[in-house]
C-alpha cells in the first residue's frame, strides 16, 4: 500500500529520519516503535506531508502501480488515502463530535466547494459519521462538543475523524497516550477493529499492547530502522534490547500498572 | 427580528408624538440613523463573514467597502468606461461587488500565504496603498482629499424592479422618492422609503450570506477556525477555501458601500477606504459577537444608538438637549462644585464626547461580554434565537 526507499530528513546537523526503506502491505497492522526521539513522529510527518523529505521517495499504491507523493501537500496525501491521528489531540474544540467527523467524511466526497445547499442535507456525511462514532463507541457523545471530552473519548475521537476520510492507509500516532489504564482495553480493541478493513501503521509505547496486536514490527532508533520483522523475533533481538526495551517481558508493563496505581506520569514516553 | 426592523419607521413616528415623545426621542435613534445602520451593518456583517468564520481578520477590509461606493458614484459621474451614467443602480451594485471580488482575489492570493497578526497587517497594509491612491488621484474627484459627489447623473439610485415605476423606488437623502396613499393608508417619507429599500438589499445580503455559512462550504470555513492544521490534514486545500471566503465577503462589503454611496448621493476616502472605517466594524462585530453574522448589525445598533443618545442637539435629540429642556433653570444655575454649576457640568461631560463613551462601553464588552450581544443571547437561549423561540412556543422545551 505505502513505501519509502531511502526516506531521510535532516534538520540542520540532525538527521531525524536516516536512509528508511519501508513498505507497508495491505491489510497489515504494522507498529513503528522507538525511544523517544527516535523520529517516529518525523517519519509521519514526512508521510503525510507536513514535512518535505531531503532525499528519497515515498509511494502510495494507486490502481495499478504505483504512484509517487514524495512532495505532496497534506491536503493531497489525504486526499490520496493516507489518513492519519495525532499524538497531541487535535480535533475543532468547539465543534460538536458529530460534526468533527462529519466534516472529515465530507473531505472526502467531493462536496466541500458547494455553498449554496445546506450542510444538512448531504445525508451521506451525516450517516457516515454516525456509523464510525458507533463504531469506536462515542455514539452517545454525538451531540457533545469536542472540547466536553474525557482525554479517552478525545483519543477515540482521533482516531474517528482519521476514519471518516476514507483512508487505505491510516497513521496511528499513540493513539493511547496518556489513556489510563482502565481505558487501554477499549483502544486495544479500536485499533484491532480498523485494522480488519485498513492498512494500519502504529506507533505506540505500551510493549504489551504492540506485542499483542502487530503483524509485524519495525524499530526505529536515531532514525534509522534496527529491526524489522515479526513480535516474536524483534523481542528477541539483542539490538532492540538494548536500545528500547531494556528486559521487557510479555505482560510486565500491566503487572507494573496494576502494582503501583498511582504515581505514573501518563505523559511518560511520548516523543 | 424582522419584524421589529420593518415596523421601526412606524413605531418611531407613533412613539415621538405619544406623550412620553420627548423620552422617546432621546432614546431611539432617528430613522435616517437607521439607514447608515443598516449599510454599515452589512459592511460590519461580511466583515464578520470572514473575520468571524476562518478567523482570519480581515483589517483592510474597507477596501472593499470604499470600492463599491467610489464605483457607484464614478459611474453616475461617467467617469467608468463602457457604463453610461444612467446604468440602474441594483446593475452597479452586482458590478461594484464583482470588481471587489476580483481586488480579493489579487489581495487574498498574496495575503493568505501569511496567518494571524501578519495577515491582519499585510491587508491593512493593501488597504492602506488604496487609500493614500484614491485620496491623490485626481481623475476621481475634482478635490479627491473630499471624494466626489454625483454630478452627471440625473436619473435617481432605485431600488427594485426596473421599468415599474410603483416597485422602482428612489432612494437618498435628497433625491429620494416619498409614497403616498399606498393600500389607500400608508404613507412613507423618502428617508422612509431609503430605510426599506436599503434594507431590502441587506436582508437578502444576509440571507444569502446565512446560506453559505450553513453549507459544507461554510462548514470548512468554520473547521479552518477551529484547527487549520487538521482542516488540512483530513483533505482540504484550505486556501483555496479562504480565498473563496474572502471574495465572497468582499462581494458583500462592496455591495454595502454601493448602497451607501446611492443614499449619500457622495463619498469620501476617509469615509470609506480609511483602516478606521474597518475598526468600526471591527467595534461592531465585537459589541454584536464574532461569529454570529447577524450580531455586527445588532453591534452597530448599539453603537450608533449610544451616539446618537449622547450627541449634540441635531442629530436625532439626545440626552443633552433633554436634559437642558428638562431639568428647570433653577436646577441648572446650581451650583456644584467651587462654581460650576449642573447646566455646565452637564456640557463638559456629555458634549460631543460620544466616542470617549464607546471607548470605555468597548473596554467593558471585551472584558465582560466576550461572546457579543447576540452570541451572550444565542449562549443563554440554546440555539439561534429564532428557532429557540419558535421551540419554546411549540412547548418543546
Amino acid at each position: 500500500m505505502l513505501r519509502t526507499a531511502g526516506l531521510t530528513k535532516e534538520f540542520g546537523g540532525l538527521t531525524a529520519v536516516d536512509d528508511v526503506d519501508f513498505e507497508l502491505e495491505d491489510g497489515e497492522l504494522c507498529s513503528l516503535i522507538g525511544p523517544n526521539g527516535a523520529g517516529k513522529t518525523t517519519f509521519f510527518d514526512l508521510l503525510t506531508g507536513v514535512l518535505t523529505p531531503t532525499r528519497g521517495t515515498i509511494e502510495i499504491r494507486a490502481d495499478e502501480g504505483w504512484r509517487d507523493v514524495t512532495d505532496a501537500t497534506p491536503y493531497e496525501a489525504a486526499n490520496l488515502g493516507l489518513h492519519r491521528s495525532y499524538q497531541i489531540t487535535n480535533v475543532f474544540p468547539t465543534s460538536t463530535v458529530l460534526e468533527n467527523v462529519r466534516i472529515a467524511a465530507q473531505a472526502a466526497s467531493a462536496d466541500g466547494a458547494k455553498l449554496w445547499r445546506n450542510a444538512g442535507a448531504f445525508d451521506a456525511h451525516i450517516e457516515e459519521a454516525r456509523a464510525i462514532l458507533d463504531r469506536v463507541g462515542l455514539a452517545d457523545e454525538a451531540e457533545a462538543t469536542a472540547d466536553s471530552l474525557s482525554h479517552g473519548a478525545k483519543r477515540q475521537l482521533e482516531v474517528a475523524i482519521a476514519l471518516a476520510g476514507d483512508p487505505d492507509v491510516l497513521l496511528l500516532d499513540e493513539p493511547n497516550a496518556g489513556v489510563s489504564s482502565e481505558s487501554v482495553d477499549r483502544i486495544i480493541e479500536l485499533i484491532e477493529d480498523v485494522a480488519t478493513d485498513h492498512a494500519v501503521l502504529l506507533v505506540e509505547h505500551n510493549m504489551d499492547i504492540v506485542m499483542n496486536v502487530s503483524d509485524r514490527i519495525v524499530v526505529l532508533n536515531q532514525g534509522a530502522v534496527i529491526a524489522d520483522g515479526p513480535p516474536e523475533d524483534v523481542r528477541g533481538d539483542p539490538a532492540v534490547q538494548e536500545a528500547y526495551l531494556g528486559g521487557y517481558e510479555a505482560g510486565s508493563l500491566r503487572r507494573e500498572a496494576e502494582s503501583e496505581t498511582a504515581g505514573t506520569d501518563p505523559e511518560e514516553g511520548t516523543a | 427580528m424582522i419584524a421589529v426592523f420593518a415596523a421601526y419607521p412606524g413605531l418611531y413616528s407613533v412613539l415621538v408624538n405619544s406623550p412620553v415623545g420627548a423620552e422617546m426621542e432621546t432614546v431611539l435613534p432617528q430613522v435616517e440613523t437607521m439607514v447608515a445602520v443598516l449599510y454599515f451593518g452589512l459592511f460590519a456583517m461580511s466583515f464578520d463573514f470572514i473575520s468571524g468564520y476562518t478567523g482570519y481578520l480581515s483589517f483592510g477590509h474597507a477596501a472593499f467597502y470604499g470600492t463599491g461606493a467610489y464605483f457607484v458614484v464614478l459611474a453616475a459621474n461617467g467617469k467608468i468606461p463602457l457604463l453610461g451614467p444612467d446604468t440602474s443602480f441594483v446593475a452597479l451594485l452586482v458590478i461594484g461587488g464583482l470588481i471587489a471580488v476580483g481586488l480579493a482575489v489579487l489581495i487574498g492570493a498574496v495575503s493568505f500565504r501569511l496567518t494571524g497578526v501578519y495577515f491582519a497587517m499585510i491587508t491593512l497594509g493593501f488597504s492602506q496603498v488604496l487609500y493614500v491612491l484614491v485620496r491623490d488621484w485626481g481623475y476621481l474627484a475634482s478635490n479627491p482629499r473630499d471624494g466626489p459627489a454625483v454630478l452627471g447623473r440625473t436619473e435617481p439610485f432605485s431600488i427594485g424592479v426596473p421599468g415599474v415605476d410603483s416597485l422602482d423606488l428612489a432612494i437618498g437623502q435628497l433625491a429620494g422618492e416619498s409614497v403616498e396613499g399606498l393600500l389607500g393608508v400608508l404613507e412613507f417619507t423618502a428617508t422612509e422609503v431609503s430605510y426599506y429599500m436599503i434594507g431590502l438589499v441587506v436582508l437578502a445580503s444576509y440571507f444569502a450570506m446565512q446560506r453559505i455559512i450553513h453549507s459544507p462550504f461554510g462548514k470548512v470555513l468554520i473547521a479552518i477556525r477551529e484547527n487549520e492544521e487538521r482542516a488540512e490534514a483530513i483533505g482540504y486545500n484550505t486556501f483555496w477555501y479562504k480565498l473563496g471566503a474572502f471574495a465572497v465577503s468582499a462581494f458583500f462589503a462592496a455591495v454595502a458601500g454601493g448602497l451607501l454611496a446611492g443614499f449619500r448621493r457622495s463619498v469620501s476616502p476617509d469615509g470609506t477606504f480609511y483602516f478606521l472605517v474597518t475598526g468600526d466594524a471591527l467595534l461592531a462585530s465585537i459589541i454584536g459577537g464574532f461569529g454570529t453574522l447577524a450580531g455586527p448589525l445588532y453591534g452597530w445598533l448599539f453603537d450608533e444608538g449610544v451616539t446618537e443618545f449622547l450627541s449634540k442637539r441635531g442629530e436625532g435629540g439626545g440626552l443633552l438637549p433633554y436634559l437642558r429642556d428638562n431639568l428647570g433653570e433653577g436646577l441648572l444655575s446650581t451650583e456644584v462644585f467651587d462654581g460650576l454649576t449642573v447646566g455646565e457640568a452637564i456640557n463638559t461631560f456629555l458634549n460631543g464626547h460620544a466616542e470617549l463613551y464607546i471607548g470605555v462601553l468597548f473596554v467593558l464588552f471585551v472584558l465582560f461580554v466576550p461572546s457579543g450581544l447576540l452570541g451572550t443571547v444565542r449562549d443563554r437561549v440554546g440555539g439561534p434565537v429564532g428557532e429557540a423561540i419558535a421551540s419554546r412556543l411549540r412547548g418543546e422545551r
